[in-house]
């Protein structure tokens, strides 16, 4: 049960700094010893914000322990923490900033949302996927999206309509699109497989 | 093989300025003119003599006017004829043909704030996107320099749009803008929009570089004329022409002067259409536009032949 990869499906690239910018703004909410090292340990000119989506325990982080000195770090415990974070980096960020989205596609895409509400255009900010490959899954007949999806059939949190998970990704929505897999033959609902670690 | 084209006629003329006029046309079909975003432009064509000139002139009037369309013109100094006919030759009641708006130059409407900055004449597209701007109800600021106090034309039509949003720069009064502190410190989400002499945009430009900002984020817009200059010899491989361009033509007019359709926009070097193939060229190809790369323009193969030419020898196209 596969759909061929769509030109809306996101690819990321390996993330870099934009050395054009003269302010930084990085969002992180997954461990990623190596990248944290390969960026940290070249940091760009400019100023450089880190905001860091992690668990409220004792664990050591790569992304705390080599940051440059004048780096400003803000940790966060919680989504909605990070973003109100966030959002009172943007509003008081200036043209000339770069902004960097690295983690699970939930996270980084309802970080893009909120930064496509500043104006934001893409040539201003870069995204990375790192740890869960969890999708978040817009229904298209309910309009909820369910999030955390792992598998490649899911029950709607909104209608409980049995959803295929599709490639096709919205940017705007920050979300896959799902559709009732049933629809033709009600209750025929394959066996959903975890296709999304 | 230009848009579609439309008769209008000149309703009305009016000095400005110095060297500055301004046209209101209006439809002779007695139809109403579509409705234009801020920034676009149309193009004249002149009747000089026995060859038609055609000429971009941003559209400067409201958008959302239907009857009458406007444009400023200044006289060049080294005009080629278009500037000056429309100032010596052009009569309240004439009518000439103009292709229908483009616009090259247009508003980003997810931008939070935006910064129009006019330079001269420069004036004209900012004025049709300050009046879209004010008419969304967005954050904007306009910033206007002009050589002495009685150039600075349409400046009670801007304060009327956005009062104590539009700063003055008169040159003769030593006043000038400084890029590097008026893009400075900026919001995230503000848009940078200038019209105005070379050496002004490529200042801005730089300054805006250098604090960071992103091209998508900063727009300009300049229309060249065509210069002139020595003859050179031309052949279209397509087509099975050969002929000598002389100095007081451009290639593109040369090449319809044969009766060859070629394809044009701006015919100011801005947009990119008229973009033909060089076959080969057997002296130096002289490039005056703004829209090719310099990767572009060092491999040789491309020109654009509303203002650029040949230095010496024979160019042949693939048109």
């Amino acid at each position: 049960m596969s759909t061929p990869a769509i030109k809306s499906q996101p690819i990321y690239a390996e993330l870099e700094w934009d050395r054009t910018g003269t302010h930084h703004i990085l969002f992180v909410s997954a461990e990623d010893a190596a990248l944290a090292q390969r960026l940290l340990s070249n940091p760009p000119g400019g100023t450089l914000t880190v905001v860091h989506l992690r668990p409220a325990d004792d664990s050591r982080s790569a992304w705390s322990q080599n940051l440059p000195d004048t780096a400003l770090y803000l940790e966060t415990h919680t989504l909605a923490e990070a973003l109100e974070v966030l959002r009172d980096a943007f509003y008081v960020a200036q043209m000339g900033t770069r902004i960097y989205l690295a983690g699970a596609e939930d996270a980084i895409w309802q970080a893009s949302q909120l930064a496509d509400t500043f104006g934001v255009s893409r040539d201003e900010i870069r995204h990375a996927q790192l740890g869960t490959k969890a999708r978040p899954v817009f229904c298209v007949h309910c309009r909820t999206i369910t999030r955390g999806v792992h598998t490649n059939i899911v029950s709607c949190s909104g209608c409980g309509r049995s959803l295929f998970v599709r490639d096709h990704f919205s940017r705007r929505l920050g979300a896959y699109m799902g559709f009732q897999i049933d629809a033709e033959v009600p209750g025929e609902v394959p066996a959903a497989e975890v296709v999304y670690p | 093989m230009s848009s579609a084209s439309l008769n209008v006629e000149i309703r009305r003329i009016r000095d400005l300025a110095p060297g500055i006029r301004e046209f209101s046309l209006s439809r002779t079909d007695g139809d109403d003119f579509p409705v234009y975003s801020g920034g676009s432009h149309i193009v004249l064509s002149l009747p000089l003599g026995e060859r038609t000139h055609r000429n971009p002139y941003s559209l400067l009037g409201d958008p959302t006017d239907r009857k009458t369309w406007r444009v400023a013109v200044r006289k060049q100094e080294d005009s080629r004829g278009g500037s000056r006919w429309l100032h010596e030759q052009a009569r309240e009641g004439m009518r000439i043909d103009i292709a229908a708006p483009v616009n090259l130059f247009a508003l980003n409407r997810l931008g939070r704030r935006h910064i129009l900055v006019a330079g001269g004449i420069g004036i004209t597209p900012i004025l049709s996107q300050a009046r879209e701007l004010a008419r969304l109800g967005a954050d904007f600021e306009v910033h206007y320099a002009y050589r002495a106090p009685e150039y600075g034309v349409f400046v009670d039509e801007l304060e009327a749009l956005a009062p104590g949003r539009i700063h003055h720069y008169v040159q003769s009064r030593r006043e000038q803008i400084e890029f590097s502190s008026l893009l400075a410190g900026r919001p995230l989400g503000t848009h940078f929009y200038i019209c105005g002499p070379g050496g002004m945009v490529a200042a801005s430009m730089n300054a805006g570089k250098a604090l960071g900002w992103p091209e998508s984020h900063l727009h300009s817009e300049q229309f060249l004329a065509p210069t002139g200059g020595e003859p050179f010899d031309v052949k279209l491989t397509a087509s099975g022409k050969a002929f000598t361009v002389p100095s007081d033509l451009s290639l593109l007019e040369a090449i319809e002067q044969q009766g060859v359709d070629a394809p044009y926009l701006c015919r100011g070097g801005a947009c990119g259409q008229c973009e033909l193939e060089v076959v080969d060229a057997s002296g130096e190809l002289i490039h005056h536009d703004l829209y090719l790369s310099a990767e572009e323009r060092a491999s040789g193969k491309k020109i654009m032949p509303c203002v650029s030419r040949l230095k010496g020898g024979c160019l042949t196209l693939n048109l």
